[in-house]
């Protein structure tokens, strides 16, 4: 019998390349599925999300996709909150499979863009009741899907000395540190940010590099996993994104670009050690913006030419114009902040 | 497993027609053996592919400890087999097999012996069933399959260790008797140094309570498993250690070996590929590279640091009898 209990099994795990003599790249076609499908499984198993019931969650990005996805194979009715920020040929594709959006605008001084969003959503959880909210930023399950990963990688690769990867629910990096240093306790953890994302201590603010980076503080991610952290510009992830196209025949989203950036350097710096890299997303949705020559020559801050390495910071609130970097050594972002704090005294 | 009887069942029954052509039938004294085994090298649970959670183990056996049984056929028992005392497993195993070969008009007696100590997690209750069912089919003329043994076996015992797959390493469901997986021919050849962290206190193994797993632990056997599955293709000690000792570790929450901290640095420190616990029982080993050639030595330090903390080990062994040969 094909057991196929999340639906889109194939789809759920990375495809394994390998970039250089020490490094593989694992691209998704949409990271999300993986997540989202464990929390739907377990919110079956406790009760949370009865058969035909409904889901309602705040996303402007792969999350929303991948739970509508879910919703239309499992018979779920999916209510969306998000704003204007979510591109059209997303909202396109979420109507097509009958999800309900719910497009919110921030009232003015009431806490901004994500406080209207929360909103919404309280508002439809109270109306609804036994409607079902995934909470990636929270749900512990986004984290423990990610043991799939950790098992492919395991049974194809074996041991690896670094992981790097993007981070923005802290749901896949969080999670696969955890897993894989249960067997080797000395993994290298690598995360990538962007500036003016608060996820690693940066003053929040407007942000072009979209899926990853977060203007909340999402309980999933664990701040003490990270070894070191690397902070990149949209313009250097999007010109990374064609080099990994230009390079590899890779074609992927932007936070793949980020990923493969720093990835590409660290595995040029430790040619004795090996590393798996995470690719989040396909390029589909990217084809009028990062794989279009016109729209990139058109950017504010626009170069052709790409940093060969990071600007190592001593301070992670530091002003970050182009890629950083910044020895977290798997400390809490507290203990980080707070001596930075001291320090300036 | 229907599919699986009825082959039995009719290979059985032709049989049984040419025996009643011929006069007078003797039976022989069937004889049974099995090794034991040293814990295992994973013991836990996770969901599987069709969302049904199931408890598993991958037995570490070991030759140096075994249990022979002897069955003496008789028509005057009728199903019934008479065992010396507290080896009430082994005779329930025993009828049971007599009741699946279809020769319940025999009974017979069984004499059991065995090297193995009770109480410490390495097998002593299994490896008597299994010699005793065996034994059994040995009086018989029947080469029983490992897949009937585990079932006969989990049918007396309830939970059953994998010893009976001599020659494949399988990742057993210890509470159905089911294989879930074969995952190759034999473990990565590791030496391993036993060390029973508590031997003036045996315990009842059967009585163990299953270890209730968080969730969390449920999808990090997932990756365990991953890790294992390599470590058995590529005959890898060193990924075999990895998984051993994470699992082991995560046995301490359920089944806590006094000074399995200390016993982990000592490991540490003499180049061990890792420990493997009894996840039901009292003993440790210090898995070594039964390939590499520092290994020797490097268990001689390991003996006597361990020494030291008063955790002496009892004896050695090794997953493959060729593993310190030559090749070459």
């Amino acid at each position: 019998m094909f057991h196929d209990q999340s639906m889109f099994q194939d789809y759920e795990l990375p495809r394994l390349t390998a970039l250089a003599p020490n490094l593989i790249g694992a691209s998704f076609f949409l990271m999300k599925l993986l997540p989202a499908r464990f929390v739907l499984d377990q919110a079956e198993r406790y009760g949370h999300l009865k058969p035909g019931g409904r889901i309602c969650e705040t996303t402007s990005g792969t999350f929303g996709l991948a739970l509508a996805m879910l919703s239309v194979a499992r018979g779920y009715k999916l209510t969306l909150v998000s704003d204007n920020a979510i591109d059209l040929i997303l909202q396109q594709r979420l109507r097509d499979v009958g999800t309900q959006l719910e497009i919110v605008e921030a009232a003015p001084g009431k806490g901004g863009i994500q406080r209207a969003r929360l909103d919404r959503l309280h508002k439809i959880m109270a109306d609804c009741p036994g409607t079902f909210c995934p909470r990636q930023y929270e749900n512990p399950d986004n984290p423990s899907a990610y043991a799939a990963v950790a098992e492919q990688i395991s049974e194809r690769v074996g041991e690896i000395d670094c992981i790097i990867g993007t981070v923005g629910s802290g749901g896949s990096m969080s999670g696969l540190s955890r897993i894989l240093r249960m067997v080797n306790p000395d993994l290298n953890v690598i995360g990538i940010d962007t500036p003016a994302s608060f996820v690693f201590g940066q003053p929040d603010g407007a942000r072009a590099l979209r899926g990853l980076g977060n203007s909340l503080m999402p309980a999933n991610v664990d701040h003490c996993q990270f070894d070191r952290v690397h902070w990149v510009t949209a313009p250097e992830a999007y010109q990374a994104t064609r080099e990994l196209h230009r390079n590899h025949a890779l074609f992927q989203g932007g936070t793949s670009g980020a990923a493969y950036l720093v990835a590409r350097w660290w595995a040029a710096q430790n040619p004795k050690s090996n590393a798996v890299v995470i690719f989040p997303d396909e390029g589909n949705r990217y084809t009028s913006t990062i794989y279009n020559d016109t729209y990139l020559q058109s950017l504010e801050g626009w170069s052709d030419r790409l940093p060969q390495s990071p600007i190592q910071v001593d301070d992670p609130r530091a002003e970050m114009p182009v890629w950083s970097c910044f020895d977290w050594n798997r400390q809490s972002i507290n203990d980080v902040l707070l001596e930075k704090e001291y320090a300036h005294e | 497993m229907e599919q699986i009887v009825g082959i039995e069942q009719r290979t059985q029954s032709k049989r049984v027609i040419a025996f009643h052509n011929s006069p007078k039938p003797q039976h022989k004294m069937g004889m049974g053996t099995a090794f034991g085994h040293h814990g295992e090298t994973i013991q836990g649970a996770a969901r599987f592919d069709n969302n049904v959670t199931e408890r598993f183990l991958v037995t570490l056996p070991c030759s140096e400890l075994s249990a022979q049984a002897n069955f003496i056929p008789s028509r005057d028992l009728q199903g019934e087999v008479v065992v010396s005392s507290c080896k009430t497993k082994s005779k329930q195993a025993a009828e049971a097999t007599l009741r699946y070969l279809n020769r319940s008009s025999f009974g017979g007696h069984l004499e059991l012996t065995s090297n193995i100590e009770e109480g410490f997690g390495l097998g002593s209750s299994t490896t008597d069933v299994v010699a005793s069912i065996r034994a059994v089919g040995d009086t018989f003329d029947t080469t029983l399959r490992p897949e009937i043994i585990a079932r006969l076996a989990v049918d007396a015992e309830m939970a059953s260790d994998a010893i009976m797959f001599d020659g494949s390493c399988v990742l057993f469901a210890q509470r159905r008797g089911d294989v879930l997986s074969y995952l190759g021919s034999a473990l990565p050849a590791v030496h391993v140094l036993s060390v029973n962290t508590a031997a003036d206190q045996p315990i009842n193994t059967l009585a163990t309570p299953p270890a209730r797993y968080s969730d969390w632990e449920l999808q990090c056997f997932r990756a365990l498993n991953g890790m294992l599955r390599r470590a058995i293709r590529m005959s890898d000690p060193n990924l075999l250690g990895r998984v051993a000792t994470a699992s082991a570790k995560i046995s301490q929450h359920y089944l806590p070996k006094p000074a399995f901290a200390d016993i982990l640095s000592i490991a540490s420190a003499h180049g061990a590929c890792g420990v493997q616990v009894a996840h039901s029982g009292t003993v440790v080993g210090l898995l070594f590279d039964a390939h590499c050639a520092r290994s020797a030595t490097n268990m001689a330090g390991a003996t006597k640091d361990l020494e030291t903390i008063g955790m002496a080990p009892d004896f050695g062994f090794c997953t493959q009898l060729e593993g310190l040969k030559d090749v070459s």
